[in-house]
């Protein structure tokens, strides 16, 4: 187990990365943490020719608030992310999913922007960055752009990224008021790749009544999966728990198309989608209605 | 692993077969084809190299056989590819159907995959073969539409001597080697 | 026998020094001038015709040193040894076929080598198997045990002309007629599925030739260093004493290490002495769960035949077993199945029946538990459905069946896997199933926690079961104790040591004896220019008869001692005692002669010394039983399970456990801990996913789920002490124990938990996945 030969970079500044990056083409890969590329390299699946290392771009690694928003540079360790008081305070949600990542050794070396980047659709951080609405931005050699989160992951590890892009920052948006939240998920032990996770964000208006649902899964699809029929049926209504209990039914039946493998049949799947849907939608609920979020 | 659906193409059935013999389509949906040659009449080799994703595989070699050939309405494939990272060996079956005046695809292939990249790709494997068949099947369905609608990608008339089948083994062909490409996250 | 106790105290572990401060040594850590590094092409088919092997390429590639197939061997190319040979047992089939170096006509098994890549680097070394090009014909494989016996199924071994590795039969009484005297036959099919061993440390090879000692030394991690010693001296042509194998500190073992004569383990030397330069391959976790030998693959057909109160009148199990690709392990595995299923009760009628099947699936030989989990998991889930038939209480059906404490020595008449007749040496059973269920709570459990929480809608159940483990089998260990002149001892014993703490316990042995501080005890193990006479670290027999060598030789120093100090002392044997590394007169403790001193006047450098004296203060023993000894215990455990995501989640773990005298109770309990992380390992997480066509589809710990520390319970241990009377130390063992009736434990306490849905658990190990899938079908069916 050990790679392929490969030519190595450790630039200093982003112009440097993005300058290799359109160098080398698609010969090369960026190096972040390194928790997924390494042991696919190691197995010799991926043998990029070139791998330009970011992990010297301080530029990068930062936790700061943008107006009311929240910026956190994409090469910021998960474990900073998760030790984070002002990530706690305007992203609860990160907050709580990101202990579920891995283990504390990975999530030392793992970065938020390279989980994001990697697109795995049993990844935390992707569900997460579409259940906040999150916008990511990203540089090429020439020019700047934000990518909404909507339009960001395109397919099984697939984004929207293109081929001389480097994700460089993350905007959290802030969090409106009567705003509940919850993440949860279900694996074989603590740290595996989740069998299913959730994410709710649920803001009520002043009637009790759904404003907004955001219901998000992992290893559900070829990337996090946004239940739309699940929200639709909740908007606009009082979530009690039959109201709950149905939204993720809907979503289990008609907002995933999981996939089968040696963990998790597809059956097994919809029913921890229907199972901890319906528990992350209702603590997310009952947070708005405690005004957990101001 | 056993890879099998049904597909609706809003055409005619004969535009659908029209269509799985043009390989310059087939080639723009199907991404790392680096070569494919008829070394017998029903006999191709031919060799893939895809990247997707963080993985980037060496070349992979195969060998497909065809038999069972009803034209236009079904045919079998058998299938061996094998690399440094593992093997597949298998056949797979497509049928043609009329259906609600669009052609209904039915595709079933039985592929043992092994090697390195079934000891550690388990975990992406279903996804990535629905995925990838998905997106093949779409992207064929988009230039059927676009040649009812007269608008032609400018390749059909290339390579005449060029025989359904070939076409058709390039499609089925990708969609096997993407899934064994693929498999690992 | 001394002032002071070393027995049955927790005393810290003189290893852990050198290895908390990572200054032990494992084979990776050995670096020699000029070494270069291995690396192996293995087959990706299950079962292929070897068409052709072009090596060219890759040794034209720059930093390849050579490139080996298996023709380049020549007539070192050998299948390995029996190492096991089938006891006499009447009628028994046995078809050896043993592994090879490297693949000649076909590989058998997936990750089987097929050539080996010397190099400057273990990088260059993995490059050139890309370039190594081989053509191979895939055969259609044999995975299922049952289809291989089908006249039309295709056959590994054509010189068998049969899958069939062998069929054995034994009886004791007669069950036919415990059948028709039955009041309630319970019948049942179980499945215990395949793991790795899983140790922390893949296997390693360093071999270095010596041309102007004419030496060859070889560093290993295999669990015998002795016999692996004297194979490779007659493999190679050299004299025993020109090979020395040395297992350092290696990290864990579980019995995949006790497989001797791995390609791999013989190869290194050979090429070694060809090449003039030290070789260094160490497996990587890949390769392990290809080329590591695996266990536990079993299907067994049982019926219990009991009376109307629940008392057993007769056992009948045939069964099948899954050998791998080879069977170089003998019949150890199924015949320990055989032998444990009776556990501890009285069981007066027995008909068991084994098929071995090969299957083109990686090579089963022991690991940890060897066949012992399949019995008890068979025996204790019969008795739960048979008490649940005749209503009685779980824990009451066991007690009615157990041998009570005056059975003693009980023969079960069938032979053990040692060849001797299975005879229980002593145990006291009902005590220990007692402190279990007032440790676990039990009653209170039953009557008022478990209703208390269903009523609040929780899914809560038990799980409590018996078992026995014949450990301590020979034939047999030696050991040298040596008392040099500063006073220090040195004891040498050639078992191979992987974490268990001999080093502690050997010392603790010998000073109970000559009673010297244990940090002035420096013990040696596995290496053969220390010691070179024994067999091997498994079967749980290293403290239980490599213990009692080292025990037995320190008994032949201290007579030693006691006879120069009198001398020394001018006063009689009697009178003398040994302390603190001092010998004294009983009643004046004030005239004393330090051991150092002894040792300096048994090594007497000129003068005449009485003819016959051995000199040194020095004693070589050995020792072998007539039999194993027989150790027993109970384990018991409360889950709780989410039955929306069918996650089960272990509350307690409580282990009441009888392995004969504790030594070193914190040696013990670490023992029990670690097996049961094993045990719920294979219960609920391992489980090796292969095929049909023979492809393993989870080779990564990505995917092959071993337990973690925060998925294994504190378990809460008591000990019950039954000496055994086969050695003088009175000890059984306890390396496998906990791993052995674990997944009995939690099928029951699983089935307890999801009681409404009436389910049948006859599987391990049991995935949430498939839990779900028994929750989902039991409530359709109703």
């Amino acid at each position: 187990m050990k790679p392929a030969p490969f030519e190595y970079y450790r630039p200093e500044t982003v112009d440097e990365a993005l300058g290799l990056l359109a160098e080398h083409g698609s010969g090369a890969k960026l190096l972040a943490g390194g928790q997924s590329l390494v042991p696919t390299m190691n197995f010799r699946l991926a043998q990029p020719a070139v791998l330009i290392d970011l992990n010297a771009l301080a530029e990068l690694e930062h936790i700061e608030p943008d107006g009311d928003a929240l910026r956190i540079g994409a090469m910021t360790r998960q474990r900073q992310v998760e030790r984070s008081a002002l990530v706690a305070e305007r992203a609860p949600l990160l907050h709580e999913a990101v202990p579920f990542i891995g283990h504390p050794q990975i999530r030392n070396r793992g970065t938020i922007g390279g989980s994001i980047a990697h697109a795995d659709p049993a990844a935390e951080l992707p569900v997460v960055m579409l259940a906040r609405r999150a916008r990511l931005h990203v540089r090429n050699r020439r020019d700047a752009r934000s990518i909404p989160v909507d339009e960001f992951f395109t397919g099984l590890f697939a984004t929207a990224l293109g081929p001389e892009e480097i994700l460089v920052d993350i905007e959290l948006p802030a969090v409106p008021p009567s705003t509940g939240w919850a993440f949860d998920e279900v694996a074989r032990r603590h740290g595996d790749f989740a069998l299913v996770g959730a994410a709710a964000v649920v803001t009520l208006d002043d009637s009790g009544r759904c404003r907004d649902v955001r219901l998000v899964f992992s290893s559900v699809g070829d990337g996090p999966v946004l239940a739309h029929e699940a929200a639709r049926q909740l908007e606009g209504e009082i979530p009690d728990d039959a109201a709950v209990r149905a939204a993720a039914g809907a979503a289990a039946e008609r907002d995933v198309d999981p996939p089968s493998d040696i963990h998790a049949s597809a059956a097994y799947r919809r029913q921890l989608v229907r199972v901890i849907g319906t528990r992350v939608l209702a603590r997310a609920v009952e947070r708005a209605r405690n005004g957990s979020v101001s | 692993m056993i890879i099998e659906g049904t597909f609706p193409f809003a055409a005619p059935r004969e535009v659908v077969w029209e269509l799985l013999q043009d390989p310059a389509v087939l080639a723009q949906a199907i991404p790392g084809a680096k070569r494919l040659d008829r070394v017998e009449d029903d006999r191709f080799e031919g060799e893939m190299h895809v990247s997707v994703g963080p993985v980037s595989a060496a070349a992979f070699s195969v060998t497909v056989t065809i038999s069972d050939k009803v034209s236009p309405e079904r045919f079998t494939m058998t299938i061996e590819g094998k690399g440094p990272l593992g093997f597949t060996r298998g056949t797979a079956r497509v049928e043609l159907h009329d259906r609600d005046g669009g052609t209904l695809m039915k595709y079933r292939a039985d592929l043992k995959i092994g090697g390195k990249i079934a000891g550690v790709g388990q975990r992406m494997l279903d996804s990535v073969s629905r995925t990838m068949t998905r997106q093949g099947l779409e992207a064929l369905n988009r230039e059927v539409q676009n040649r009812l609608a007269g608008i032609s990608v400018g390749a059909t008339s290339r390579s005449p001597a060029v025989r359904w089948k070939l076409s058709m083994v390039l499609l089925l062909l990708a969609i096997v080697v993407l899934i064994l490409i693929l498999r690992l996250a | 026998m001394t002032s002071r106790r070393f027995f049955g105290e927790r005393f810290t572990r003189n290893e852990d020094a050198r290895l908390l401060r990572g200054l032990a040594l494992f084979v990776d850590d050995v670096h020699l001038d000029g070494m270069l590094h291995v690396a192996f092409l293995r087959s990706d088919y299950a079962h292929a015709r070897l068409i052709s092997v072009d090596t060219a390429a890759a040794r034209a590639r720059p930093g390849v040193v050579a490139v080996y197939t298996a023709d380049d061997l020549g007539a070192y190319w050998q299948p390995g040894p029996l190492l096991v040979a089938p006891p006499p047992i009447d009628g028994l089939v046995f078809n050896a076929a043993t592994q090879v170096p490297l693949i000649k006509d076909k590989a058998r098994h997936a990750g089987e080598p097929i050539a080996m890549v010397v190099a400057e680097s273990r990088y260059v070394a993995e490059d050139a198997l890309v370039d190594i090009v081989v053509d191979m014909d895939p055969l259609d494989a044999v995975v299922d045990l049952e289809a291989a016996l089908e006249p039309d199924a295709p056959v590994i071994h054509e010189q068998h002309g049969t899958n069939l590795a062998s069929h054995v039969v034994q009886q004791k009484g007669d069950y036919q007629r415990a059948h028709r005297e039955a009041a309630l036959i319970v019948k049942r099919r179980f499945h215990y599925d395949r793991g790795v061993a899983g140790a922390l440390e893949n296997r390693g090879v360093v071999a270095q030739w010596d041309a102007r000692c004419e030496e060859l030394t070889v560093w290993d991690t295999t669990q015998a260093p002795i016999p692996i010693r004297s194979g490779l001296a007659r493999m190679l042509g050299l004299l025993e004493s020109q090979v020395r194998v040395i297992a350092p500190f290696v990290g864990g073992g579980f019995g995949s290490k006790i497989m001797m004569f791995y390609p791999e383990e013989v190869l290194l030397p050979w090429a070694a002495m060809r090449l003039n330069r030290p070789l260094k391959w160490i497996e990587d976790r890949q390769e392990n769960f290809y080329a590591t030998t695996q266990e536990r693959l079993q299907i067994h057909d049982a019926e219990l035949a009991l009376s109307e109160d629940g008392h057993i009148l007769g056992v009948h199990d045939v069964f099948l077993h899954d050998t791998g690709a080879y069977n170089p392990y003998g019949l150890t595995i199924p015949i320990n199945s055989q032998c444990t299923l009776l556990g501890p009760y009285d069981v007066p009628n027995y008909y068991t029946e084994f098929r071995v099947i090969f299957t083109n699936k990686t090579t089963v030989t022991p690991v940890r538990g060897a066949g012992r989990q399949h019995g008890v998991f068979v025996m204790e889930r019969l008795l739960d459905f048979a008490a649940k038939e005749l209503g009685i209480d779980r824990v009451e059906i066991r007690k009615r069946n157990l041998l009570s404490s005056d059975d003693f020595p009980h023969n079960h008449v069938i032979l053990f896997q040692d060849s001797a007749p299975l005879v229980y040496d002593s145990g006291n059973y009902l005590p220990a199933l007692e402190k279990a269920v007032d440790l676990i709570g039990y009653d209170e459990f039953v009557r008022e926690e478990q209703p208390r929480l269903r009523a609040a809608g929780r899914h809560v159940g038990l799980g409590i079961v018996s078992y026995i483990e014949g450990t301590g089998i020979g034939p047999y260990e030696g050991a040298r104790v040596t008392v040099e002149p500063s006073g220090q001892v040195r004891v040498a014993t050639g078992v191979g040591t992987q974490g268990q703490g001999h080093y502690t316990v050997f010392a603790q042995v010998v000073a109970e004896v000559l009673d010297v501080d244990l940090d002035r005890i420096h013990v040696t193990t596995g290496d053969t220019r220390e010691f070179h006479w024994g067999t091997g670290t498994f079967a749980s027999r290293g403290v239980v008869v490599a213990g009692s060598a080292c025990h037995e030789a320190a008994v032949a120093v201290r007579k030693k001692i006691l006879g120069l100090a009198s001398d020394a002392l001018g006063v009689a044997e009697n009178d003398l005692e040994l302390e603190g590394g001092r010998v004294r007169v009983k009643d004046a403790p004030e005239r004393a002669v330090d051991l150092g001193e002894l040792a300096v006047r048994a090594n007497p450098l000129r003068g005449a010394v009485t003819p016959g004296t051995e000199p040194g203060l020095e004693a070589t023993a050995y020792f072998g039983p007539d039999r194993g000894s027989t150790a027993s215990g109970v384990h018991a455990m409360i889950v709780e399970v989410d039955r929306e995501t069918a996650m089960v989640e272990i509350k307690r773990y409580v282990v009441v456990h009888d392995s004969g005298r504790v030594i070193n109770p914190m040696l013990v309990e670490g023992q029990i801990q670690g097996g049961v992380a094993h045990g719920i390992g294979n219960a609920f997480y391992e489980q090796l996913v292969y095929d049909d066509t023979g492809q393993l589809l989870n080779a990564s710990f990505m995917d092959y789920l071993l337990p973690t520390a925060t998925d294994v319970p504190r378990v809460e241990m008591a000990h019950i002490e039954t000496p055994s009377p086969l050695n003088p130390l009175g000890v059984k063992g306890v390396g496998e124990a906990g791993a052995i009736p674990t997944g009995a434990a939690f099928a029951q306490a699983v089935e307890d938990a999801l009681a409404e849905d009436d389910l049948e658990i006859r599987e391990i190990p049991l995935s949430p996945n498939r839990l779900f899938e028994m929750i989902r079908d039991a409530r359709a069916t109703r």
